[in-house]
C-alpha cells in the first residue's frame, strides 16, 4: 500500500522547524532538518570525562616503567619511540627484559583474556632493537651544577647516575671491582644476561657525562673524607657478601659462598668442583649457582628446607633448572658438612616438614623429630641469602640496622647530603626494585641540590618516575575491562629453548621474540586505562557529540552531550569515566 | 480452495497470504498455534518472512516495531498477559504510526489462571491507537487478516485482529482459503516513504515539545475517524473480491425489531440461534454484532438503533467498579438520542463459562420482560 504521505526530500535549515498547520506536520515524529537545534546537553546532570588510569602493569613495575605507553608505541610501529619511552624510566632494559621476575606479567588484565602479556619478552625486544640499531638515549639539554659521587655500580648506582645524568649532572660512579655492573655482572651468570648486553646498557649511561671509577673501594680506595666534599653522595653498595650456613664443616675445602662462586665462574677463574654438586637454598642465587655448576659438567642437586612452591626463584628459573637436569631435595636442612681437611664427602642434613604459615603466609619447615639423611657430595654452594658488607660504611655517620642502611622514603641517611639505596638499603633483591631505588634517590638529590633541603619532595607512592604521569592512580581492574571487545588470544610459547649440551655453554637460553611475535604481542595488549583512540565513544555517541582532535583525542560537544553514559560504559578499556557536573 | 482449519491456523494463512514480511512472536496459549504454523511456512518456504524468536511479548511488539519502521510487513500475536505485557509497546506501535497487525486471541486474565476465554485482555487496551476487529468465525478471522493489512496501511495506523480462544482459535471450520493471486491483486506491496533509511539517516519518534504533541495526537484520532470509512472501503473491495464482507456492524434480523441482543466476538454466533428460534415463536427481536470496536462506529450504532425500545448487551468483560465495557461505550454513543433504547447490561462468560443458547434464551427474557434496566450490571449465571 503507498501512503498517501510523503517525506520532504530537502533538507531544512539548522533552525528550529514551527509547523503552523496540520497539514504541514509529518504523521509521525521525524527529524525533518537537522537536530543541531535541539540542544540535550541542557538535560545532562553527569558528563563523560577523558581520563586515563593506570594499567596494573605500570603499577606493579619496581622499576616505574610506563610499560602500557611503550607497548602501544610498538603496536603503532614506533619501535625506536618505544624504547625512548622505556628508557625514560630505565636505563636497563637489555638487563630487565631478561632477568626481571615481572610482577607486571602477574597482575596483567590480559591474564584472564588467554594468558597475561609476555611484557619481560618486548622489554628485551626492544633494548635488543636499540642494540642492533646503534641508538642512543638523549643527553640532558642543559648542565646543572653539583658534584655527586655515587658508590656502588650494580643497578642501583647505574639507575641513579643515569636519571641524574638525563637531570643535567655528570656524576661519578666509585666501584670497587674493576668492571662496572655488581651483581649484575658477578653475580647473573651469562646464559642469562650476556656480558655484551650490560656493557652496551653500561656504555649508554657513560654516554650521558657519567664517570666511572673502577677499582675504587670505599674505605680502602676511596676515603669519606673525599666524599666529604661532594654535594651529595648516593650509597649503592648492594648486598655483596654471602649469609653462611653456620654448620659444622663449613671450613671444609670444596664448601663454596653462593656469590663468590658465581663471581670466580664470571672472572673466568677455574673452580674444582667435582662430579657431585649440592646447592643450598631455594632462591635466585641458588638457581644460578646450580645451573653455572651444571654447565662445569656437574650433577647438580638443590637441597631446600620448603617445597618447590614457597621457593623464592622466579618460577621460570626453577622450571629452566628442571629441564636442565638439575634434581631437587626438598624439605631438608643441612646439619653438617661432612669431609676431612681436604675434601668433602657429604652433607648431614635433618627432615623437614611444613608447618604453620610464618608472619609472611608461608609455611615455616619444621624439623621432623628423628629423621635425618646424608647426602653424598663432591661440593657444597651455600646460597641461603646475602649481606651488605658493613666494612666501608666505618667511620661515617651513616646509621646501620638489621643489616640494612636507614634510609627514609626521599633515600635520605642520617648523614647529611648522603643518600642510599638498593639492595644495602632496602632489601628488596631484584634488578627492577634497585633500578627504582635509584632513580627515587636521583629524583630526592635534585631536589636536594636545586633547594638544598629535603622538605618539599613530592610525596612518592609506589615506583618512582623520571615522567610525568597523566593517568590517574585508579588502578584498571580485568572487571574494569568491556569484555566484550576482548577476543581471548592465547599467551605466545617463548621457551624455544631445549638443552643440547650444557657443559661449557655460557651461551644465552632465552632466544627472545622475532619482530612478529613483537608486534602479535604488542597487538594483544589491551591499553588498559589508556585511550588509543579507538573511536569506540564516537561511533556510540547517540547525540553525535564526540569528534577527533588533534594528537588522537577527542573532543566532546557539551552542547549536544546529554550525559548518558554509553561512551564511558562501552569505552573498551576503561579510559573515561562521569563525573557531575560542577566537580 | 476450502479447508476445514482452526481459527489459529486461519489467521497463520491469512498472515501467509498478505506475505508478512517480518513475524515475531512469543507463544502463549492459545495463540500458539498460529505463530508455530507461521514458524513452518517459513522454514518450508511457503512464506518468505524473517522470523525472530523474543523473549517476551514486549520484545515481540518490540521487534515488529522495528521491522515496521523500515518499511516492511509485520505481524504479531498473542493473549492474555502476552498482550499486557506488551501494552508499553501497543502505544509506541500506535505513536510512531506504523501498520502492524497484531493477532489477539481472547483469553481471560489471571490470577486466577485461566486460559479459556473472555475479552478482558483486548478491551483494556482500548486506548492505544490500536484498531479492533472482532471476529465471529474462522472465515473471518482469515479474512479480516488480509483485510486488516490493506486498512493499517492506509491510515499508517497498527491493527489488533481478535477473535476467541478455543472456540474460534481450536475449533474447526471449513474455511474458504482464497488464491494467491487472488489476495495479491487485492493486496499490494507495502511501500512507504516514512521510514528508516540508510540513504537517508533521519531521527525518528524523538521528543516532541508542547507545542507540537497536541497536534501529532490530533492526526492520530484523524487517522481513526479516517479509518471508519476506509474499514468500509476496504471490507467492501474485499466483498467485491471474495464475496463475503462483514461491516464495520451487522444487523441481524433488526427489522422492526423492538428488542436488540448486543454482542461481539463468537457469541454471536449462538445469538443467531438464539434469535432465530425466538423470530420462530413470534418475538419482536434482533440482534446486533459488533466488528469494530476502534474506531468505535457511533453514528452507524445510532442508526441501526433508532427506534429500538430496549438493548440487551452481551458483555463478555467487565469494568470493575462500573460495568460491561460494550455497554459502556453504547450508552455514551447513544447519549442524546432522542427515545434512545433502555440498555440492559449482561456479564456473562468470564473466564471461559460456557455462553450457550440458553444462556442467551434467559438474557432476552430477562430484557423482554422488564422495562427498565437495573443500574447495576446483571451478572448472568453466577452463584449467589
Amino acid at each position: 500500500m503507498k501512503s498517501k504521505h510523503s517525506m520532504p526530500t530537502t533538507q531544512a535549515p539548522d533552525e528550529p522547524i514551527v509547523f503552523r498547520t496540520l497539514a504541514d506536520m509529518p504523521p509521525l515524529p521525524v527529524s525533518l532538518g537537522a537536530t543541531l537545534t535541539s540542544k540535550t546537553g541542557s538535560w545532562r546532570y553527569i558528563r563523560p570525562r577523558y581520563e586515563d588510569k593506570t594499567p596494573p602493569c605500570n603499577h606493579a613495575c619496581p622499576a616505574g616503567n610506563d610499560v602500557v605507553h611503550y607497548i602501544a608505541a610498538l603496536r603503532d610501529g614506533h619501535v625506536e619511540a618505544a624504547w625512548h619511552t622505556l628508557i625514560a624510566e630505565n636505563p636497563l632494559p637489555g638487563v630487565c627484559g631478561r632477568v626481571c621476575p615481572h610482577p607486571c606479567e602477574s597482575d596483567c588484565n590480559r591474564g584472564e583474556f588467554g594468558g597475561a602479556i609476555a611484557i619481560r619478552a618486548l622489554e628485551r625486544y626492544l633494548a635488543d632493537e636499540a642494540a642492533a640499531h646503534g641508538w642512543r638515549p638523549e643527553r640532558a639539554a642543559a648542565r646543572r651544577p653539583g658534584r655527586i659521587a655515587i658508590v656502588g655500580s650494580g643497578p642501583a648506582g647505574l639507575s641513579a647516575a643515569y636519571h641524574l645524568a638525563r637531570l643535567g649532572y655528570e656524576p661519578t660512579i666509585y666501584e670497587a671491582a674493576s668492571q662496572p655492573g655488581g651483581l649484575l655482572r658477578y653475580g647473573i651468570p651469562a646464559y642469562r644476561l650476556p656480558k655484551a648486553v650490560l656493557d652496551r646498557e653500561i656504555a649508554n649511561i657513560e654516554s650521558l657525562g657519567v664517570r666511572l671509577a673502577l677499582g675504587q673501594r670505599l674505605g680502602d680506595d676511596l676515603s669519606w673524607q673525599e666524599l666529604a666534599g661532594m654535594d651529595a653522595v648516593f650509597l649503592a653498595l648492594g648486598q655483596g657478601v654471602s649469609r653462611p650456613l653456620g654448620v659444622p664443616g663449613e671450613g671444609v675445602p670444596g664448601v663454596f659462598a653462593g656469590l663468590d662462586f658465581l663471581r670466580r665462574v664470571a672472572q673466568g677463574e677455574p673452580v674444582q668442583l667435582g662430579r657431585r654438586v649440592l646447592v643450598i637454598g631455594g632462591g635466585n642465587t641458588a638457581m644460578d649457582a646450580a645451573r653455572t655448576a651444571a654447565r662445569l659438567g656437574a650433577e647438580v642437586t638443590v637441597v631446600y628446607r620448603r617445597t618447590q612452591a614457597q621457593m623464592p626463584a622466579v618460577a621460570e628459573e626453577v622450571a629452566e633448572a628442571r629441564r636442565e637436569g638439575i634434581t631437587f631435595r626438598f624439605l631438608a636442612t643441612p646439619l653438617e658438612v661432612l669431609g676431612s681437611s681436604t675434601r668433602v664427602r657429604g652433607l648431614r642434613c635433618q627432615e623437614m616438614r611444613l608447618g604453620a604459615p610464618d608472619a609472611s603466609g608461608r609455611s615455616q619447615p619444621e624439623a621432623v623429630p628423628g629423621a635425618e639423611l646424608t647426602l653424598d657430595a663432591d661440593a657444597v654452594i651455600v646460597a641461603v641469602g646475602q649481606a651488605l658488607d658493613e666494612a666501608p660504611l666505618a667511620g661515617s655517620s651513616v646509621a646501620i640496622q638489621s643489616g640494612r642502611i636507614v634510609a627514609g622514603a626521599a633515600a635520605e641517611t642520617a648523614a647529611a647530603g648522603v643518600f642510599a639505596g638498593g639492595d644495602a638499603a632496602t632489601g628488596e633483591g631484584t634488578v627492577a626494585q634497585a633500578v627504582g631505588s635509584g632513580k627515587r634517590a636521583a629524583l630526592a638529590i635534585d631536589h636536594y641540590l636545586r633547594s638544598g633541603r629535603l622538605a618539599g619532595l613530592p610525596p612518592l607512592y609506589g615506583a618512582a618516575h623520571a615522567t610525568e604521569r597523566t593517568a590517574s592512580q585508579a588502578i584498571v581492574g580485568a572487571e574494569d575491562l568491556n569484555a566484550d571487545y576482548i577476543e581471548v588470544a592465547p599467551r605466545p610459547e617463548l621457551e624455544g629453548w631445549t638443552p643440547v649440551s650444557l657443559h661449557g655453554d655460557f651461551g644465552e637460553v632465552n632466544p627472545g621474540l622475532s619482530d612478529a611475535a613483537a608486534t602479535r604481542e604488542a597487538e594483544r595488549c589491551i591499553s588498559c586505562g589508556t585511550c588509543i583512540a579507538c573511536d569506540t565513544c564516537l561511533i556510540f555517541c547517540p547525540d553525535v557529540a564526540i569528534a577527533r582532535a588533534a594528537g588522537g583525542r577527542y573532543t566532546i560537544a557539551f552542547d549536544y552531550c546529554k550525559g548518558c553514559g554509553i561512551c564511558a560504559k562501552e569505552c573498551p578499556r576503561s579510559a573515561m569515566r562521569m563525573e557531575e557536573e560542577g566537580q | 480452495m476450502r479447508k476445514v482449519i482452526m481459527g489459529n491456523h486461519a489467521v497463520s494463512y491469512g498472515v501467509r497470504l498478505a506475505r508478512a514480511e517480518v513475524i515475531s512472536a512469543y507463544p502463549i496459549t492459545p495463540q500458539t498455534q498460529i505463530v508455530e504454523m507461521l514458524s513452518e511456512f517459513c522454514s518450508d518456504g511457503s512464506l518468505n518472512a524473517k522470523f525472530i524468536k523474543v523473549e517476551s511479548e514486549h520484545s515481540a511488539m518490540a521487534a515488529v516495531v522495528g521491522a515496521s519502521s523500515v518499511g516492511a510487513r509485520a505481524f504479531t500475536a498473542t493473549s492474555s498477559h502476552g498482550l499486557l505485557l506488551m501494552h508499553e509497546m501497543l502505544h509506541w506501535a500506535a505513536g510512531a504510526r506504523l501498520p502492524i497487525v497484531l493477532a489477539n486471541v481472547n483469553r481471560a486474565v489471571g490470577p486466577g489462571w485461566n486460559v479459556w476465554t473472555d475479552q478482558s485482555d483486548s478491551l483494556a487496551q482500548r486506548d492505544t491507537g490500536f484498531l479492533q476487529l472482532y471476529c465471529e468465525s474462522n472465515q473471518e478471522a482469515l479474512d479480516t487478516v488480509i483485510q486488516a493489512f490493506k486498512i493499517a496501511e492506509t491510515v499508517r495506523l497498527p491493527v489488533m485482529v481478535v477473535l476467541d480462544a478455543f472456540i474460534l482459535s481450536h475449533t474447526e471450520e471449513p474455511v474458504d482459503v482464497p488464491s494467491q493471486e487472488q489476495v495479491d491483486a487485492f493486496l499490494p506491496r507495502y511501500e512507504t516513504e516514512w521510514r528508516l533509511d540508510i540513504e537517508d539517516p533521519r531521527a525518528f519518534n524523538m521528543l516532541v515539545a508542547p507545542e507540537h504533541y497536541m497536534e501529532m495526537r490530533l492526526q492520530m484520532q484523524q487517522a481513526m475517524a479516517e479509518a471508519k470509512g476506509v474499514v468500509q472501503t476496504v471490507d467492501e473491495e474485499y466483498a467485491a473480491c471474495f464475496g463475503r464482507g462483514y461491516g464495520l456492524i451487522e444487523p441481524y434480523r433488526t427489522e422492526g425489531a423492538e428488542t436488540v441482543l448486543f454482542s461481539a466476538g463468537a457469541t454471536s454466533g449462538t445469538a443467531r440461534v438464539v434469535v432465530d428460534e425466538l423470530r420462530g415463536q413470534g418475538v419482536n427481536i434482533g440482534l446486533l454484532r459488533l466488528r469494530l470496536f476502534r474506531p468505535f462506529p457511533v453514528a452507524e450504532l445510532r442508526r441501526a438503533l433508532a427506534g429500538v425500545k430496549k438493548v440487551g448487551v452481551i458483555d463478555r468483560n467487565i469494568s470493575y467498579g462500573h460495568e460491561g465495557i460494550f455497554a459502556s461505550e453504547l450508552k455514551a454513543a447513544l447519549y442524546g438520542l432522542p427515545r434512545a433504547p433502555q440498555v440492559f447490561d449482561f456479564v456473562v462468560g468470564l473466564g471461559g463459562r460456557d455462553v450457550t443458547p440458553a444462556t442467551i434464551h434467559g438474557i432476552a427474557g430477562h430484557v423482554l420482560s422488564h422495562d427498565v434496566p437495573a443500574e447495576e450490571p446483571v451478572w448472568w449465571e453466577v452463584k449467589s
